[in-house]
């Protein structure tokens, strides 16, 4: 059984650094723009994903209002840089600590709380940021803020055509939340979430540390949430707090996880990489009418996917059906 | 104001609160409510307020058929049922926009005059708008018939019994699925009530769900699930707390006063005001 | 043999991914239209294509009309090339006009973008326009933020909120002259950037010119009740009400002042709703002499017949009269069209360089501007805005004087 599993872990690592060079290959077959960026969309969202589903997959804390950490990173960056002058990188790790300090915060607030009444909870914690940044003048309310273009630059993260640096980062950013994901399924939390998943009077006796194991979720996913939300707001030079905030982030965070398989290692890359091509082309390609088609589409495939494939996508593949437990 | 919440809350409170299932389309059934009034008047000339038996009967039908067809296999996920209810009724939100998108336009549509729409009864310089009165009064009769429907009947219940274990009512020849897809009949014919009355004051358009839909989510909770007094009494705190934050802070503000006092009350009573569950 | 399995797959994908071919242009000229085709303004973009549609058939056909390029088959300058559109939805996601603005340039090759209605996706769209050197005309962004930013290819023939606002206190003023007593204002607005944008000029314009602002009411655009609103409005009683709201919140402000009582004696609109049909469909009957700026008027069509034929046009096609919005649309597509024609080219930056040297007449538009000829911001400073009064269940100039066919109603019924 253990040497069973090890050798599943070592076939995953393979398996990523597979994927991880063909995705890095990729742009030199794929020159098209519009191409390149859905595929740094599609590895955004599958990092983002990946850390959203590290407390909400792993840990079971289904939080809808990730939005707030993408938010908090995005604007982090673009205010540090607009303001002050601080470079996006290290106005990328400020936001990241900003937002796993304010993740643990709320988690040590909101962790009681359970089912349905914490999801609430996140979803209400995000719309007050919201609604706090729309009114908030010094950073720009509702007019966002707009990052200055001054050329292509490595130190300002900022390319004016190329998306090559964007897509590198995006790639990096999921390999990372990959690695972190796969390296806490072995990890001594891992165990004590799964535990606590498949028998909550375990909890009971785990008590403190699972708690504070809880909290740590809660900050890594937090961190790389805001990094994901930096990384944004770089590659769209032009932020508001509707179009970083809002709740459609918070559950576009959550569904290529769900689709693809929550709380699995595999789960949140397989959704992206089905979910963003497709909602990307179908409204460039049947959104124009005006008519909701690509609503109509896009909907019901999401209804059948998850009554068809409640463990998610990942069950599909037989050979893994042992780890989407 | 916090009446109406009340009632929309009332049917989601049914719903996710009886049946322990999470309805993300709420907001949809509301829009369908909607135009269901709208299209009624507009070619039948019949009055929001006569319609709303009608569209609470249409609604009441299109509930039970979201449940057979939809909610029921939701629920009989083996595996993570918490986010296939979430997700399958997300989605099925989007395709009720994008098809009311599809036939409807997504032109803004009003019912322009009816027996009380604009009217206004002025209490000692205080005013009172007849729709919303009429709102709060269907809300409280609703609220009072739903509670005696729900502790008094047969069916109530028999609604609680299956949700507490489908196993042991099939047991004593209770069908779960005629059960819950009557409750799922009963929410949806409440927020067909709310929908016809809302429709004589507000304005319709595909999305219009959106904005009542987290109020309603809101309401629920702090009310606690599981408690169709909780929903009402909810309602009225969230109608209060609105009005009495938009004169404290910025109007644009007035939510985040909704907001804070959930998470106040959740932090301090983990199951909501009245909650069981 | 599993990672067989998955590179198949993944061959699977990518194949799905591969780019419908680019179609080859032979003798016509690509124009991207950008507009929110889908979510809470879809409305704005089905009108938006209509009014696109008609100038479309204006400059690809043969008409009689004062206009350039109306008189003959598609453009001259270009051996008679037709024009086509391609359509984007932008979902009003500052994001989304960004990567489907790149998706028009790169994929669809078009040689310029009209659009976009909403402010905060003109900022991206016109920013990915600049990287790629293609001019951008915004039709109906009103936001003036927008061309201080120092882009080249930015252009913009309608007025901004600054403008509009000017016009508004220009108006005013010459009431005040005339011994009406306006001395205090009241301004509501959503918390958008267009609200923010027309607020923060309607604000600087008071204090200049010595009006006193008695209510700042800023609110959640789509709120579900705007009791409270309307209650420190009602309190604040001012002499004009200054609401800037799209056609939701429009709808519900006056269904909630009748019944609220609150009847102000002067409501001076910042258009977005208050030049839509639905809601005046909706509360026609409550609003009978509210004044809106707008950039359009019908009135125009006795001086100028034409543009009552073209508002036909476009009513056959979308069951409405022009609007301050699909006017300025229309006359988008006319401007870029001239310029495209006038450069001779496709190509970005000639198209730019025919941009900068436009200069319409006022008698060849169906504005009442004075003329198109943008400044080196690419703004269009001859586009005077008018004020209308709903009047009798229809719109009637009001102002300024040389626009004006009725004196303004005052205070309103």
């Amino acid at each position: 059984m253990d040497t069973q599993f090890a050798q599943r872990r070592r076939r995953d690592l393979i398996v990523a650094l597979c994927l991880a060079v063909i995705a890095a290959l990729a742009p030199l077959f794929v020159k098209d723009v519009y191409v390149q960026n859905i595929m740094v969309l599609t590895l955004m969202y599958a990092a983002l994903s990946q850390s959203w589903n590290i407390l909400s997959g792993y840990c079971g804390q289904i939080s809808l209002g990730h939005a707030l950490y993408f938010g908090l990173g995005a604007y982090t960056t673009a205010l540090l840089f607009t303001k002050f002058g601080v470079l996006p990188w290290f106005g990328m790790l400020a936001g990241g600590a900003i937002s796993a300090v304010i993740a643990m915060a709320l988690g040590y607030l909101c962790f009681r709380l359970r089912g349905h009444y914490f999801v609430i909870a996140t979803i209400v914690i995000a719309e007050i940021a919201l609604l706090l940044f729309q009114n908030w003048d010094w950073a720009g309310a509702a007019l966002g803020i707009d990052i200055p273009m001054r050329g292509d630059s490595w130190l300002k993260f900022q390319f004016a055509r190329s998306k090559l640096p964007y897509l590198y980062f995006a790639l990096t950013l999921a390999c990372i939340a990959w690695l972190v994901t796969w390296w806490l399924e072995d990890s001594k939390w891992g165990y004590w979430w799964r535990a606590v998943k498949d028998n909550p009077d375990a909890a009971e006796s785990l008590g403190v540390v699972v708690f504070n194991s809880k909290m740590g979720a809660a900050a890594v996913s937090a961190f790389l949430v805001a990094i994901g939300g930096s990384f944004y707001a770089q590659f769209v030079s032009y932020i508001d707090p509707e179009s970083v905030m809002g709740f459609q982030f918070s559950l576009l965070m959550a569904l290529p996880a769900v689709l693809g398989g929550i709380g699995t290692l595999w789960g949140p890359a397989l959704g992206a990489v089905i979910l963003i091509p497709l909602t990307e082309l179908t409204r460039s390609y049947v959104g124009g009418s005006g008519r909701g088609v690509d609503l109509i589409v896009y909907g019901a495939l999401i209804v059948a996917i998850s009554l068809a494939l409640p463990k998610g996508l990942v069950s599909v593949f037989s050979w893994r059906r042992g780890a989407a437990r | 104001m916090g009446l109406l919440y009340g009632l929309i809350a009332a049917g989601l409170a049914l719903i996710f609160g009886l049946m322990d299932v999470v309805n993300f389309a709420h907001g949809e059934f509301l829009m369908i409510a909607m135009y269901a009034t709208f299209f009624l008047f507009a070619f039948f000339a019949i009055d929001p307020l006569l319609a709303a038996p009608l569209v609470a009967a249409a609604l009441f039908v299109f509930g039970a058929v979201v449940y057979l067809l939809i909610v029921r296999f939701a629920m009989r996920a083996k595996a993570n049922a918490g986010m296939v209810q979430i997700f399958s009724t997300f989605g099925l939100a989007i395709v009720m926009r994008g098809l009311a998108q599809f036939f409807f336009t997504p032109d803004y549509r009003s019912v322009t005059n009816s027996w009380v729409g604009g009217k206004t009864i002025s209490i000692a310089g205080i005013y009172l708008p007849e729709p919303q009165l009429i709102g709060a009064l269907v809300a409280i009769v609703a609220f009072v018939a739903l509670y005696f429907f729900i502790n008094r009947t047969d069916f109530g219940r028999a609604l609680e019994a299956t949700r507490e274990d489908a196993g042991a009512v099939a047991l004593v020849g209770i069908d779960k699925n005629r059960v819950f897809a009557l409750g799922w009949g009963l929410g949806a014919a409440l927020v067909g009530l709310a929908g016809a009355i809302m429709a004589i004051f507000f304005y319709v358009y595909p999305d219009v769900g959106a904005s009542f839909a987290l109020i309603a989510y809101v309401t629920v909770a702090l009310g606690g699930f599981g408690s169709v007094f909780g929903a009402f009494a909810a309602g009225i705190l969230v109608g209060l707390v609105e009005a009495t934050t938009a004169l404290i802070l910025p109007p644009s503000l007035k939510s985040v006063g909704i907001y804070a006092v959930y998470l106040l009350v959740v932090f301090i009573r983990p199951r909501g005001l009245f909650g069981s569950m | 043999m599993t990672i067989s399995r998955r590179n198949v797959l993944l061959g699977a994908s990518a194949a799905a991914l591969v780019p419908m071919m680019a179609r080859a242009q032979t003798s016509e000229v690509v124009i991207g239209v950008l507009y929110p085709f889908s979510g809470a303004s879809a409305q704005m973009g089905v009108d938006a294509q209509k009014a696109y549609e008609t100038a479309l058939d204006i400059i690809n056909k043969k008409y009689d009309f004062d206009l350039p390029l109306a008189k003959d088959e598609g453009l001259p300058g270009l051996g008679g090339a037709k024009i086509r559109l391609v359509y984007a939805d932008h979902q009003g996601d500052p994001q989304k006009g960004r990567a489907e603005a790149e998706r028009l340039i790169t994929q669809e090759k078009v040689c310029a973008i009209v659009g976009t209605y909403q402010s905060a996706v003109a900022v991206t769209v016109s920013q990915t326009c600049e990287r790629y050197q293609i001019p951008f005309l915004s039709a109906d962004n009103s936001s003036p933020s927008l061309h201080t930013r120092g882009l080249k290819f930015f252009f913009r023939a309608a007025p901004h909120d600054e403008m509009f606002s000017k016009g508004m206190f220009d108006f005013f003023d010459a009431m005040k002259k005339k011994g009406t007593k306006i001395d205090t204002l009241a301004l509501f607005h959503e918390d958008t950037i267009f609200g923010t944008d027309s607020a923060n000029a309607q604000t600087k314009l008071a204090k200049e010119r010595g009006y006193k602002i008695v209510a700042d009411i800023k609110y959640r655009a789509n709120s579900p009740s705007l009791s409270a609103e309307v209650q420190q409005l009602k309190a604040a009683n001012a002499d004009v009400l200054m609401p800037s709201s799209y056609t939701t919140d429009g709808i519900l402000l006056i269904k909630t002042m009748s019944e609220l009582g609150y009847k102000p004696s002067a409501i001076v609109a910042q258009a977005a709703g208050f030049s839509e049909k639905a809601l005046y469909d909706a509360v026609g009957d409550k609003l009978n002499g509210v004044i809106t700026r707008g950039s359009f008027s019908l009135d125009l069509a006795a001086k100028r017949p034409m543009v009552g034929k073209i508002n036909d046009m476009f009513k056959e096609k979308s069951g409405k009269d022009l609007n301050d919005n699909t006017s300025r649309e229309f006359m988008a597509l006319i401007v870029i069209a001239d310029a495209i024609n006038r450069a001779k080219s496709t190509d970005g930056e000639k198209i730019r360089e025919a941009l900068t040297k436009t200069d319409i007449p006022a008698e060849q538009t169906i504005m009442p501007w004075k003329r198109v000829k943008f400044d080196e911001t690419g703004q269009n400073n001859d586009a005077d805005p008018v004020l209308l009064q709903y009047i009798g269940g229809k719109f009637v100039t009001v102002f300024p004087a040389q626009a004006a066919v009725a004196e303004a109603v005052w205070p309103m019924k």
